[in-house]
């Protein structure tokens, strides 16, 4: 097998409080290959978004990465001089966030903001560069564009402001993208128009794509595996469809059993009980365990992680498998 | 409840009916603009027609949902039904009784209808312990005794799946889901008929948002509340309410029983809408197409003429440019505003 594009082994990210420390991320691996989509799922307070902020050093004090390695192809991000990690940060990954009124900044114009973006990594002339930003806003869907750079970014909806922020992430033909819950602020027709864009744009292109988000459904309709986390770890990944069919974790059940959509209309949720378990103390053992239905004494060391083929997962007792 | 119906059970007379509800935001105009007025100059007034004409009716005992897009006015027909905010056409009614009173300074006039909104951080007093809190309104209105008021928040606590001793907490100390529980007890300590919720389970997240939608079930099984739910998330609706009502830029556009019109949609904007909605993939590298609406949501400063969605609708004529499509039955129990609509029983087109 060769080298993927993205290799995360045992990536911990903690955050200093004067209650303790939080573990935001805790362990955790994976990794992506070339112009792969990868969906991690989880609910708030999973690490899901922290561990997308780790990949590209973007963890500021109190937080720090405790541990592990982040690989682009083979050369480990933790730890290099910050110049160095700016030259590829913007370059070969770029990141989408879910606000995209809090990233582009609003008193400067789409045109301008998209140039200091581009000077960033590249020297092109003046009439290079607007075609450029022409035909990146044009890939994303931004009509008449040529005009548009000249607008501000409150005189675009919502959905056409993340259209400018994925063009920004697109400017340098990067080979990872990170989304974190691009579309969550969206209504869904706008969230079918991005999803169905971005889904194309990645596949005409190449580029790889982690995809952040709570929405088990959307990930299924997006990414080729999936990992889901809980509670700073990876419980279970695979791919996609697979996992959703056929889980091995029980949190990954549970969460599947608490979508409406999978349920017989006004029949009683099989809701997971109680809440998730605050990061300053997580219990012993398997931090799903308080909630897991299927909890045995064993349960209180920590599992392993179990790779079965493409699959994995992290549970003393995995579903559907041979006890 | 104490308090006797106001229908018999079967009456299908609707116990809480909106009757050509408008309501209309003019937002003040600036120092300058207002001298010019004063003075006699004309200036344009950006008027947002929130909601335009609405007819609504619910039965007694019945869930309604309200579905729409952000800007939709879906919250705003909520805070009117609920008797929070004036409308300014139309009537709102519940047993036949208004909930506001007119004139200048509309006041609410009953307790029966209450409301449970989104944020649950923002809509519980954090310097107040929940107890008092839950206490205060039906102490106010005297549907308890204050010698009686702890044991009948502890016990409204515990109708909500919350620990009776929780009352002497304040809101910090509960979780999202938590708070949520106790924004629905304080609704519900009022002893409401009607409850109107708007996207009460939007930020919380999937395994307590479906902790808090059973709550809503065995709520309606236990009280025989009257629910008008207001959402964006048409599975949620779907799971919960018996009738759906689709709103687009300040319309209905179309209403019925969920089941109906989630299978069968008649408006091509509730059909857009479901084709929009991403559906759990499982099959092994299934090709997933959406069929997103094309375009945006048009300004609701300045709507479109005739059919507010003809600009982004596969099936628009030269009709839909100028002329409203009316809210019209099409099948039994159902109505659509739609000039193409397909109604039962008619010759196909």
């Amino acid at each position: 097998m060769t080298t993927p594009l993205l290799e995360v082994i045992d990536l911990s990210t903690h955050f200093a409080t004067r209650e303790g420390v939080v573990k935001a991320v805790n362990g955790v691996s994976f990794s992506v290959g070339r112009g792969e989509i990868l969906g991690l799922v989880g609910e708030s307070g999973s690490g899901k978004s922290v561990t997308g902020f780790s990949l590209i050093g973007l963890i500021d004090p109190p937080g720090r990465i405790a541990g592990g390695t982040v690989k682009l192809e083979g050369r480990d991000l933790i730890g290099m001089a910050p110049a160095a990690l700016r030259a590829i940060r913007g370059k070969r990954i770029s990141m989408v966030f879910q606000d995209p009124s809090m990233t582009l900044n609003p008193v400067l114009t789409v045109g301008d903001q998209m140039r200091l973006a581009l000077r960033a990594h590249q020297r092109l002339s003046g009439p290079e560069a607007q075609r450029r930003l022409i035909d990146v806003l044009s890939r994303v869907g931004i009509p008449d564009p040529a005009r548009r750079l000249e607008a501000y970014p409150h005189q675009f909806s919502g959905g056409m402001r993340q259209r400018i922020a994925i063009a920004i992430a697109l400017l340098h033909g990067p080979e990872l993208v990170i989304a974190d819950e691009p579309t969550t602020a969206l209504d869904v027709s706008i969230q079918a128009q991005i999803l169905t864009e971005m889904k194309s744009l990645a596949r005409e292109t190449g580029t790889a794509l982690i995809w952040i988000s709570h929405d088990l459904a959307t990930i299924s309709s997006m990414a080729d595996r999936i990992a889901v986390m809980y509670a700073g770890r990876i419980v279970e990944s695979g791919p996609t469809a697979q996992v959703l069919r056929d889980p091995r974790h029980p949190y990954t059940r549970g969460l599947l059993e608490s979508l409406p959509a999978t349920a017989t209309a006004g029949t009683e949720l099989r809701s997971i009980p109680g809440t998730t378990p605050s990061l300053l103390r997580l219990p012993p053992g398997c931090p799903f365990a308080p909630r897991c239905p299927g909890a045995q004494a064993l349960c209180a060391a920590e599992p392993p992680e179990t790779a079965v083929g493409a699959r994995a997962y992290r549970c003393h007792f995995p579903l559907g498998a041979a006890a | 409840m104490s308090r006797p119906a106001a229908s018999p059970p079967h009456d299908e007379a609707p116990f809480v009916s909106a009757t050509g509800v408008s309501r209309r935001f003019a937002p003040s105009l600036p120092l300058g603009d207002r001298i010019v007025a004063a003075l006699g100059g004309t200036m344009e007034r950006r008027t947002v027609h929130a909601v335009d004409g609405i007819d609504l009716a619910l039965r007694k005992g019945e869930a309604l949902g309200l579905v729409g897009e952000s800007g939709c006015g879906k919250t705003t027909l909520g805070r009117m039904l609920a008797g929070i905010l004036p409308p300014s056409d139309g009537r709102i009614a519940i047993a036949g009784q208004a909930v506001m009173t007119g004139g200048a300074h509309p006041r609410k006039t009953t307790t029966r209808v209450q409301m449970v909104f989104q944020d649950p951080f923002a809509s519980l007093d954090p310097r107040m312990r929940i107890g008092d809190t839950l206490m205060e309104g039906p102490v106010h209105h005297r549907l308890v005794s204050r010698a009686n008021a702890l044991s009948y928040v502890r016990n409204w606590l515990e109708q909500v799946g919350l620990d009776p001793d929780y009352a002497g907490r304040y809101p910090h100390q509960f979780s999202g889901g938590q708070r949520q529980r106790v924004a629905i007890a304080r609704a519900l300590a009022m002893q409401p008929d009607v409850l109107v919720c708007d996207e009460p389970v939007a930020s919380l997240d999937v395994s307590i948002q479906a902790q808090i939608l059973n709550l809503f079930l065995k709520l309606r099984r236990e009280l025989d509340l009257t629910l008008l739910f207001i959402s964006h998330d048409l599975s949620v609706v779907r799971h919960l309410c018996d009738r759906v009502a689709i709103m687009y830029l300040g319309r209905i556009v179309e209403e019925g029983p969920a089941a109906d019109v989630y299978a069968d949609p008649r408006h091509p904007y509730t059909q857009a809408l479901l084709d929009s909605v991403p559906k759990l993939v499982l099959e092994d590298g299934a090709q997933v197409h959406f069929k997103p609406i094309r375009g945006e949501l048009p300004s609701p400063l300045a709507p479109p003429p005739g059919c507010h969605f003809h600009g982004r609708c596969p099936i628009a004529e030269d009709r839909c440019r100028v002329e409203r499509p009316a809210l019209r039955p099409v099948a039994p129990g159902r109505a659509a505003a739609c000039h193409f609509a397909r109604i039962d029983g008619a010759p196909p087109a």
